[in-house]
């Protein structure tokens, strides 16, 4: 009799529970596209469905704890980086949630029971109903400005409980963010050189224009894109384009593995452009993540490449950066061998000023 | 006899006409070449232009600085060549498919030799990440879509023309169902953009080795269907007829259907899908010069190559962006083609 009576007040003590007790714990906010997200205590399970989350959410916590599942290209880029050697669990966290096009995997994503997905917000209902519909509590991310991804670490700090150190962060970012943009306003239009970000040079010539993150930093650094008079986003150009622009330092993707300055330099119809027989060809670092993208690392791609188009005034102290960095984000700092790997010293020492980053 | 005598003359002021329109026609080949060279991103006079390239063959002193030389030779004329030879191919093929199956809405990708190569080619590039295997795999491929077609097709030794087709569609599609299942697996920082890429369709990466590949896939399998351009004629009477004449039906289209996948497959490992130019440029050339295959065959190549010019030079210097291939041809040849179905309908190839 006392059980069945428990049970008719089952849902009356629920409720209390909800609306009571546990107001304390329960954490909300709203996400990047106004939707009120509502957990309610902090998010233990995390799956990440845009690819520099998983990473950033690392870096949130100090931990890969809350990590339960992450897109595939996530975890390439742990393994390729850094972080698959500092916390080596993240090799094994199932990357199976996601299919083309950001498409959720509902059903490997209930084995995985995570408390919070983060998904793109910028790519339609379609790929954000299915977790919805599902009964996940889904917080919604926008792509591609600093902004942005100021945005993303308060919100992770926020789901996860770590405001502290997602304050901490952030203080670092905007610190450094100041410096730079008072760095950049100190270099007259004619001193900047051209510059020119490839997104792919293998496969296709795609360069970055106006509104990318690439554009953000060149212009941030000191340099002068010159792919962002006339056209937006990343685009395809000829051989000729490149001529034409005679850019005078190329930034090469690090998405693209088998990429290395020596390719352009090797390549006969770029032998008279600037950056080449001047030497000034570089392929971003990888780190915690890929360096080309906006992340938790940020403030050290803008030095390095500060530091490039301008290496008459360096932004000293890269690699001591580093490792006091790496040890604030993850705990541990890089040694040497580490450090250089991150640089990619073994591909881009070939180029000038690269001896700046040497130990 | 003064009757005969005017038919004679009449008769050879018309070859002569014909023969000063071919020359003409032959001629405006290395005129457009010319034009298209002087056109680029890059800044070059066209009097340098000349001058780069003639001093190839007669010792000029360069007074041009030397990246405008590489810029003329090393970027702008492969991408010419090939544009031209690619387009010239493409109009040949098309002309020799709509007469051998009587359809004017047949071209290499109806018959799924062009979803075959890609599909060669995209898998060279998935397997070995680079583009050296990428002209076998793209033939060979190539040549199973036909041979799959052709296998499909045949009921009672003899393959009818509709069910040709219809097994065409149905391998095209399968291909590029193939095509799909790659982009899915390829590793998306690296193949993926690879192959998406190259299936667009581009001469953006256009250099002298590439050309060799094309140049010589192209040529052998436009030399074969020159030599086998009686054999459409007779083809394109209908198969029944084509027998009563005297003409091994099944082996002359195995050999034309080898030849275009040749010269597809060299087309397609070079550039990727190239649509719509093998579709509408046998129709211009039919307009103007009739359906004899013996000059069909090469005024399609003329008009073809001009055609594929034209668009590529629009392509690569429109914009600072690269305009995809694809856009544009279907853009241009989409209309043009609406514009000649209705002609062609109301001169009776609707009702043939």
């Amino acid at each position: 009799m006392p059980r069945r009576y428990n049970r008719l007040l089952l849902p009356f003590f629920l409720g209390l529970a909800t609306a009571w007790p546990a107001l304390a714990d329960e954490i909300t906010f709203t996400d990047q596209f106004g939707r009120d997200v509502s957990l309610p205590s902090l998010a233990e399970r995390l799956a990440t469905i845009p690819i520099p989350a998983a990473s950033m959410a690392v870096a949130v916590t100090g931990t890969p704890e809350p990590i339960v599942a992450m897109h595939r290209l996530s975890q390439t880029a742990i393994v390729e980086g850094i972080l698959g050697e500092i916390f080596p669990g993240l090799r094994d966290i199932p990357s199976n949630i996601v299919g083309e096009g950001f498409m959720p995997n509902v059903e490997a994503l209930l084995t995985v029971d995570p408390d919070l997905v983060l998904q793109w917000g910028t790519r339609g209902p379609d790929i954000v109903q299915p977790l919805e519909a599902a009964g996940f509590t889904v917080a919604t991310l926008q792509y591609g400005s600093e902004e942005d991804a100021a945005q993303w670490i308060a919100m992770l700090g926020t789901a996860l409980g770590q405001e502290d150190r997602a304050a901490m962060i952030l203080d670092w970012r905007f610190g450094a963010l100041d410096t730079m943009q008072a760095r950049a306003a100190g270099i007259a239009a004619e001193d900047r050189p051209r510059t020119l970000y490839f997104l792919r040079y293998l496969s296709s010539l795609r360069v970055a224009g106006e509104g990318t993150y690439n554009d953000f930093w060149i212009e941030l650094g000191g340099g002068d894109n010159v792919a962002d008079e006339g056209f937006q986003g990343f685009n395809d150009v000829n051989a000729e384009q490149i001529i034409a622009w005679d850019p005078e330092v190329i930034f090469l993707n690090g998405f693209e593995e088998a990429l290395t300055p020596d390719d352009v330099y090797s390549n006969p119809l770029f032998a008279d452009i600037s950056a080449v027989t001047n030497r000034r060809v570089y392929k971003l670092p990888i780190g915690g993540y890929r360096w080309d993208p906006p992340n938790q690392e940020s403030p050290l791609t803008w030095a390095w490449v500060a530091s490039l188009l301008h290496p008459d005034r360096p932004v000293a102290g890269l690699r001591d950066d580093i490792s006091a960095r790496y040890e604030m984000l993850y705990g541990q700092a890089p040694d040497d061998q580490e450090i250089d790997a991150i640089l990619r010293v073994d591909i881009n020492g070939v180029s000038a000023a690269y001896e700046q980053f040497l130990r | 006899m003064s009757l005969a005598t005017a038919q004679g003359a009449e008769f050879a002021s018309r070859r002569w006409s014909a023969r000063s329109l071919w020359a003409l026609a032959l001629l405006t080949l290395p005129v457009s070449a010319l034009c298209a060279l002087g056109f680029g991103r890059f800044a070059v006079p066209p009097v340098d232009v000349l001058r780069i390239l003639l001093a190839n063959v007669v010792p000029i002193e360069p007074t041009w600085p030397g990246t405008a030389e590489r810029v003329v030779e090393l970027i702008r004329l492969p991408r010419v060549l090939s544009a031209m030879i690619a387009g010239a191919a493409l109009g040949l093929t098309g002309a020799a498919l709509q007469g051998i199956f009587r359809n004017p809405l047949v071209g290499p990708q109806i018959i799924g030799v062009t979803s075959g190569a890609a599909f060669g080619g995209a898998l060279a590039i998935f397997l070995f990440g680079t583009v050296l295997t990428l002209i076998g795999f793209a033939f060979l491929f190539g040549l199973l879509a036909v041979a799959i077609v052709y296998a499909l097709a045949r009921v009672d030794g003899q393959a009818q023309v509709l069910t040709l087709v219809l097994a065409g569609v149905v391998v095209s599609a399968a291909f590029s169902a193939l095509i799909s299942l790659l982009t899915y697996l390829a590793d998306p920082n690296d193949t993926l953009a690879a192959i998406v890429y190259w299936l667009m369709g581009s001469f953006a990466t256009a250099s002298y080795s590439s050309l060799g590949v094309l140049a010589s896939a192209t040529v052998a399998g436009s030399v074969l269907l020159w030599f086998l351009r009686f054999r459409i004629n007779v083809l394109s009477l209908g198969d029944e007829e084509a027998t009563a004449l005297g003409v091994l039906v099944e082996r002359s289209r195995w050999l034309i259907l080898a030849a275009v996948a040749l010269a597809v497959a060299g087309i397609v490992s070079v550039a990727g899908i190239v649509g719509w130019v093998g579709l509408v440029v046998p129709h211009i050339a039919r307009m103007i010069v009739g359906p004899d295959h013996r000059v069909l065959l090469p005024a399609s190549a003329i008009i073809g190559a001009v055609y594929l010019l034209m668009i590529d030079t629009v392509a690569r210097t429109a914009t600072p962006a690269e305009i995809p291939l694809g856009i544009l041809t279907a853009l241009i040849g989409a209309p043009v083609f609406a514009v000649m179905l209705r002609r062609l309908h109301l001169r009776g190839w609707g009702r043939a």
